[in-house]
Parts: structure tokens; C-alpha cells; sequence
């Protein structure tokens, strides 16, 4: 019996699949990889698959974790090959690890976030603003309702990137069993405050990172 | 694939992977190469078209072909739907992202009568005419529709340029290659439907005329340009040299019947003589254990599916249960895989057959008697007695089941209120025997009845009978309620004008097609959500028509009326029904097929007796 983690990309057409659908999309994959899946026992043992962080639906990723349990050992390339060969497009296995790290561990993410606007320059001088405020409040959905909250603090702009049409962020938000931040909670919260028509053209999530600043995986 | 307009918008409606494409078992093929393309229309959204077994055999069938190219359409859902309207988006193909309205053909399969307006909205959405006079004289794309429903096609033909009767796994490529032939020397549109109309099993409406008498009733059904007089639906005869598909497209989302499933046989031996499918489907035909054990496993391989279902109208009649049991067991144990039998009749599951399927999951028990007293079951012939039911019950609650699901039908022929007392009388009996077991299995009992109106159907014994009207049926249902005593019995109940529709619709002769065009264009769609059936914009269209609803549904029929679908054959004749007809009124049952032959004319397609 050996554990495994699985670090894929999950873009084009697969960001449409829930967490949910990911599962179920997952375990079929497994399946039919013909790898020696681990199933639980007890009276209705099921293929064993666990996934430390979701993903908003209609977000891409370049470095999602699952992980899985093979009832013997196999080398990382065969893992690779067989599961790349059942996955559906837009889904990619790209490597295999030891899950050293557990999920609680997980405290960030980091974001590329495309904004597209007819005045890309005015919509950098904006989102500066916006920045730059005392506070920055937004309604989250908490399980007792809305819940109004200062979001200033959370938001860590690493980078902005100014090309024709387009403006990239590079953002790094909480992530994980201690609060998570959505992209489209900035987003929203932005598109409140800058009043001037935008679209958010694309999301990917990019990094995990450990509370300690270490990368997940 | 999803255009490119739409993605977007992706993120506004619910479940958007009902519309991206791109699921594992797709069939991609490259354009320039495909001589003949198909758009497989299913008239309900995604998560109900996926789960139809006769799409997938059709949709790999054609594939099949290196030079065919068939792909699925499904309705949008309303949110959908809007924003295709809004941002101008035309229906497209789920495989490669193309409208449909440039396939060569495009085709819709009828299931249920409901689905009807949501044949015209994908046309409209599709930029198709939705009139099929309005097409013109191109060839393409080629309107066409098959499934049960086709064998009354009537309330259909303004709209359809012809119909697939019975079963597609031939005469559909027979169709797509004629279809070839003919647009490569460049005919119109009537020149190949002229044509068509000589593959046996096509049926083009535009070749046959109907009179009416004053009073409504079908005068006279003639033919032009040597079309056939009788269309007879086709039929494949051995089962195990049939098609199968080895490989299905695997959902993302959840669908209704999420699962393989493998057709085990086709046709009924029972005679229900209120199921149209027992009668559509003849003759019995079995695949046989082998064929149905490496059909099974070769759909669980490449699917990767956890969950196999046995699928057919009655799955314990097939002669070799037990050993397709034991085969696939041994199978889908190893492989952590769930078997399921939808199908299982009362009268012959076995201790053996439940502990089989036991060894998997233990969820509720569903029969369905039908009707509450042995005299009404012996006039619709479910030939199911008392002691049968009780003797199940007592071997599924010594097998540990404590749910037991009822279905019965109201407005049978020659119903009364006694027979309505009986449905509460007979989930009483369920209830004492489970208390007086002496080691009854833990938990709670629960029995629950469910009630769905009669809805005559054609091709049915009970097609010359009136359908019940609404009124009638809420005093038989307060009736019930008042007969339920126990708190063990919980009894679900619904009426809707929806059944009346679907009575009319299933009888309806060529002018119910204006009704249908006018229901659709005040709003009618997704009349099978009972969120989104209009009964008053239904009515409206019916009285814009100066048609009567109970003229098609609430009347008796005589055996000399010419029906609407006179010119339409499925084997099954006439004079059998008209038989078993009279049976019911005497009511007298007819044994099962396997037991004596009653002569219905099925078999006339084998050339042999049926067993």
C-alpha cells in the first residue's frame, strides 16, 4: 500500500467542472487507468480520493493536489502515463509526490487574474486606488449569512502587468481551512469601487503555499 | 465544444458543463472528412437526453461509420437559453461547437409526448424553419425523428420531413446512404423524401392525405407518388448480432440515471394491456448470457463507471437470469462495482435472484400492482395475484428491507371505487404482514403508495378507451385518502392537466400539429417541468383551433373508427387488440407470451414462433 499525491493542471473546458463533478470525473479516471486503486473497506468500500483544496468553479489551475492510495507501489512515470491517458481534456496529471505536507498546513494561493478594458491604463490607476484604501469592505458568504468584512489586509499584489487591452494581476490570497478569499470576492469588490466597465477574462490558480511560505505539494 | 460567444457566459447559468462538451468517450472527427453529418437531438435538457439508452447505441452506431459523424444537441435549460437568445447564439453541437443548422441531418428522438414543444423551441433556436414547409427545396438539413412516439406521428408531421419507425440500427444508415447519394447528384428535398419513402420503415408525411368525417373522426388516409398504404416499423431480429456500443460519452455532471446500462432483451412476454412499450417493443427477443456478461464488462472498462444497471422492460424474464447474475457478479464483485436491476417483476423474483442482488446494496423495494383489487389487475392483465405480492413482500423483508414502494394507476377501464379502496386495503396487508413476522428485519417500515392518472395509449388494447377526466380522478383520490388508515402508509398524489395533454397528444390526429405550434408560440416549453406547464396557454390554443381536448382524449372509440395512425404498422394487429379489448371487458386475462402464443402478429418479422 503506497500514497500518492497528484499535482494537475485543470484548464479550457475542465474549469467548468464543479469540485463535486471533479471527484466523480476523478474516480472514473482512476478506474479505468487500471492502476491498483485503494478502495476503503467496511460495507461499502469506495475508491479513496482526497483533494486538500477546491477550486471555484470556472477557475483554471496549474497546480492542483489529489491525493490517492494504489494498493502496491508503481513508478511515477507509469502513474503519470496511465492516468493522463483517462483523463478528459483540460486535465493533467504533471507530477507525483510523497503528501508529506497535510492540508491544514495550506495557508495561501497565488492568482494570475486577467482584467480586460477598453482604457487599460485607467483601469491600473483604478485598481491602485482601490488598493490604496484605509479599508476595503466586502460582503462574504459565511455559513450565518452575509457577513461584512475588511478585506484590505488579505489582498497581497505581487505584480501588476500592463499589456494592450489587458491587465494581469498577480495576486496571493488566503487559502485553506483558515478562510479563503475567492478571486471573485476582490473582483466584485473592485468592480463596486471603480464604477467603469471591466471583465475578468481569466483566473488561474498558479501557487499553493504552506503557512510558512513553503510551496504545497 | 462551446462557441465562442457563449463562453463568456459560461459562468451565469447553472451546471455549465451541460453545455462545454468535451467528456471523456466524445467522438471528435475531422470536418473536411465527414461525408454525412448528424445533429441527435434529445428534446429535454442534458441531465435526462444523457441517460437514454438509445442515443448512445444510435450516436456510436453512426460513429462507427469512418465517414458519418453524428453528435448530441440537448434543450438548454431556461437560464441557458436566455443567454443564447440575448447574445444571438444559434443551437449548436456539443462535439464540435457547430450550428446545427447546417448538418445534413438533424434528428430528434420522441420518448414522451411532453417533450413535443421542446422539438419546436430547438428548431427555433436552431434557425431551422420550424415548419417543415417553410425549408425549401435544399436538401439539408433533413428534419427526422424516431423512438416509441413515432408510431403515432400525426400531431408531429408539420413539422418533421419524415419518420424512423421502430428500431434505428439499420435503417438509420440505410437512410444516411441514400441520403449521400442523393445530395451528391444534387435533388431536392422532395425528390429524396420521394425516394426515402421506399426504405422500409421511413414514414414521409407529406405523401399521404387525411380526410375527416363532420364529426372529427378520420374519413379516409390516401397515398401519393407509390408511397407505401402501410408503414411497418423495422425490427432487428437477433439480438446478439445487434450493435452494442462498447464505449459511451462519460458525463462531468450528474445525470438522472447515472450509470452503464446493458439491454439485456427486448420486447415483453407479460401483454400489460395498458403498456404501450410491452406492445411497441414486440417481439421478445434475448441477447444471450455471454453476450450480455462481455457487453457489461466492456461498458464498466471503458467508462469507468462503479455502477452496471440490466436494462429491458422486464429483466427477470429473461431465461438465463441467474447465470447473467452469476457471470457479472463474479465481476463486478472483484471490480467494486454496483449491479442493479431496475426491471424485476413481482411474480418471479426468486429468494435466489434477491440474495444475488442483495450481496450489492440494500436500498427499497418498488412493485408495481397497478391496480387495488385482482378483478381490475385481471382487465388490465397484470397478471400478478394477491398472494404473489404478499409472498415477495415476506422474502424481501426476511431479506432486511423495511421500504416497499407501491405504483398504481387511477382511471383504469372499468374502475370503481371498490377497486380504488382496494390500493389502501392491499398496502394494509403489506404493513401487517411486515408486523406480524415474528423476526422481522430492524428499522422502521415504511410503505408508500404512488398514483399516476391512465393515459390511453396507441398500439394498447386500451387505445379505443376515454381517459378519465380530472374531476372524476380528485374524488377517486380523496377516496383513497380517506381508506389509508395506517401512519406506516404514506400516499402520494398528483393531478395535473398534464395527463389530459399527454392523453391527446398520443392520440392526436394532423390538426393537433396547429395546436403544438400555437401552445409553443404563446410560451409552451419544458412542459414535463411541472414548474413550467401552462395548462390555461394550452386550452387557449386548443379553442384558437376550434379543437375539443376530449374529443381526443375523454371518448370512446369504436373498433370500426379508422385511428389516425391507421396507415402506420407495428406488427401487433388490430384485430388482436381489439381481442384483448374485449377481454378486458370480460375480465379475462391472457397468459404470457412463454406460455401460450396469443397470436398478436409480432412474430410475422422472425418468420417463426416466438419461443
Amino acid at each position: 500500500m503506497k500514497d500518492y499525491r497528484i499535482i494537475f493542471e485543470k484548464k479550457g473546458i475542465s474549469r467548468y467542472i464543479s469540485h463535486l463533478d471533479l471527484n466523480r470525473c476523478m474516480l472514473r479516471a482512476v478506474r479505468r487507468s487500471g492502476l491498483p486503486a485503494w478502495y476503503t473497506e467496511g460495507f461499502h468500500p469506495h475508491l479513496y480520493l482526497m483533494f486538500p483544496l477546491a477550486l471555484s468553479l470556472g477557475t483554471e489551475s496549474i497546480c492542483e493536489v489529489m491525493d490517492f492510495r494504489l494498493t502496491e507501489e508503481r513508478p511515477d512515470e507509469e502513474i503519470l502515463l496511465k492516468l493522463n491517458a483517462s483523463l478528459p481534456s483540460g486535465l493533467r496529471a504533471v507530477s507525483v509526490h510523497a503528501p508529506d505536507k497535510q492540508a491544514q498546513d495550506i495557508g495561501s494561493a497565488e492568482y494570475l487574474v486577467t482584467l480586460s478594458a477598453p482604457d487599460v491604463p485607467e483601469l491600473n490607476a483604478l485598481w491602485n486606488a482601490f488598493l490604496s484604501q484605509e479599508q476595503i469592505l466586502t460582503e462574504k458568504r459565511t455559513k450565518k449569512g452575509m457577513k461584512e468584512i475588511d478585506i484590505k489586509s488579505l489582498i497581497d499584489c505581487k505584480e501588476i502587468i500592463e499589456e494592450n487591452q489587458i491587465l494581469s494581476l498577480r495576486l496571493v490570497l488566503p487559502a485553506g481551512n483558515d478562510g479563503n478569499i475567492n478571486v471573485s470576492v476582490v473582483t466584485d469588490a473592485f468592480q463596486k469601487y471603480a464604477d467603469k466597465p471591466f471583465s475578468v477574462k481569466s483566473v488561474c490558480r498558479m501557487k499553493i503555499f504552506c503557512r510558512n511560505g513553503e510551496i504545497f505539494f | 465544444m462551446i462557441p465562442e460567444k457563449l463562453e463568456p457566459f459560461l459562468l451565469d447559468v447553472q451546471k455549465p458543463s451541460r453545455y462545454t462538451g468535451g467528456e471523456v468517450g466524445e467522438v471528435i472527427k475531422d470536418k473536411s472528412r465527414t461525408a454525412v453529418r448528424f445533429a441527435f437531438c434529445f428534446p429535454d435538457i442534458y441531465d435526462v437526453g444523457m441517460s437514454h439508452l438509445g442515443m448512445k447505441i444510435l450516436y456510436s452506431l453512426i460513429n462507427e461509420r469512418e465517414d458519418y459523424w453524428c453528435e448530441r444537441v440537448f434543450a438548454p435549460w431556461t437560464d441557458m437559453e436566455d443567454v443564447m437568445r440575448r447574445e444571438q447564439v444559434l443551437l449548436y453541437a456539443l462535439e464540435s461547437g457547430d450550428e446545427i443548422r447546417n448538418f445534413d441531418f438533424i434528428g430528434f428522438t420522441l420518448q414522451y409526448e411532453m417533450s413535443y414543444t421542446n422539438i419546436l423551441n430547438m428548431l427555433d433556436l436552431a434557425g431551422v424553419p420550424v415548419l417543415q414547409k417553410d425549408r425549401g427545396e435544399q436538401i439539408w438539413p433533413m428534419v427526422v425523428a424516431g423512438g416509441p412516439c413515432a408510431c403515432n406521428p400525426e400531431p408531429l408531421v408539420d413539422f418533421f420531413d419524415l419518420f424512423i419507425l421502430g428500431e434505428g440500427e439499420e435503417v438509420n444508415l440505410e437512410l444516411m446512404d441514400l441520403y449521400r447519394d442523393m445530395r451528391d447528384k444534387g435533388v431536392s428535398r422532395s425528390e429524396f423524401l420521394k425516394a426515402a419513402a421506399q426504405i422500409p420503415g421511413i414514414y414521409v408525411p407529406s405523401l399521404y392525405d387525411v380526410e375527416y368525417h363532420e364529426d372529427g373522426t378520420v374519413r379516409s388516409i390516401t397515398v401519393r407518388e407509390n408511397a407505401p398504404e402501410k408503414i411497418t416499423k423495422r425490427v432487428m431480429t437477433d439480438m446478439n448480432q445487434t450493435y452494442y456500443p462498447k464505449y459511451v460519452v462519460v458525463p462531468f455532471l450528474e445525470i438522472v440515471h447515472d450509470r452503464v446500462s446493458v439491454e439485456v432483451l427486448r420486447g415483453c412476454i407479460r401483454g400489460c394491456r395498458f403498456c404501450q412499450a410491452g406492445f411497441l417493443y414486440r417481439p421478445f427477443r434475448e441477447k444471450s448470457a455471454e453476450i450480455v456478461f462481455q457487453q457489461g464488462m466492456a461498458l464498466c472498462e471503458n467508462s469507468g463507471y462503479d455502477e452496471l444497471s440490466l436494462s429491458s422492460l422486464s429483466t427477470s424474464d429473461h431465461s438465463q437470469i441467474e447465470e447473467i447474475l452469476d457471470r457479472l457478479l463474479e465481476y463486478t464483485d472483484k471490480e467494486h462495482i454496483n449491479l442493479s436491476l431496475p426491471s424485476l417483476r413481482i411474480d418471479n423474483f426468486s429468494k435466489s435472484v434477491l440474495d444475488k442482488v442483495t450481496t450489492i446494496r440494500k436500498s427499497g423495494l418498488t412493485f408495481a400492482p397497478e391496480a387495488g383489487t385482482q378483478r381490475l389487475r385481471d382487465v388490465i392483465n397484470k397478471n400478478v395475484t394477491e398472494e404473489e405480492i404478499m409472498r415477495t413482500c415476506q422474502i424481501a423483508f426476511e431479506g432486511g428491507y423495511t421500504t416497499v414502494k407501491l405504483y398504481f394507476m387511477m382511471g383504469l377501464p372499468t374502475e370503481t371505487d371498490e377497486d380504488i379502496i382496494g390500493i389502501a386495503e392491499l398496502a394494509q396487508k403489506v404493513v401487517n404482514l411486515f408486523y406480524d413476522m415474528p423476526e422481522r428485519a430492524k428499522g422502521k417500515l415504511q410503505v408508500s403508495i404512488s398514483t399516476a392518472t391512465f393515459v390511453p395509449k396507441p398500439f394498447t388494447p386500451f387505445q379505443f378507451e376515454p381517459q378519465t377526466e380530472k374531476a372524476e380522478i380528485l374524488r377517486k383520490q380523496s377516496i383513497l385518502k380517506k381508506a389509508v388508515k395506517s401512519k406506516k402508509i404514506k400516499v402520494s398524489m398528483h393531478v395535473s392537466d398534464i395527463s389530459q395533454m399527454e392523453a391527446v397528444l398520443a392520440r392526436g390526429d394532423r390538426r393537433i400539429c396547429a395546436v403544438l405550434y400555437d401552445a409553443w408560440k404563446s410560451g409552451c416549453k419544458l412542459d414535463s417541468w411541472d414548474e413550467f406547464f401552462d395548462a390555461s396557454k394550452w386550452y387557449a390554443a386548443f379553442e384558437k383551433n376550434h379543437l375539443d381536448p376530449a374529443f381526443y382524449a375523454n371518448r370512446t372509440r369504436s373498433y370500426e373508427e379508422i385511428t389516425p395512425w391507421e396507415h402506420i404498422d407495428y406488427l401487433v394487429s388490430k384485430k388482436f387488440l381489439i381481442r384483448e379489448n374485449q377481454k378486458a371487458h370480460e375480465e379475462q386475462t391472457t397468459p404470457p407470451c412463454r406460455e401460450h402464443c396469443s397470436g398478436c402478429g409480432a412474430n410475422q418479422c422472425l418468420g417463426r414462433p416466438c419461443f
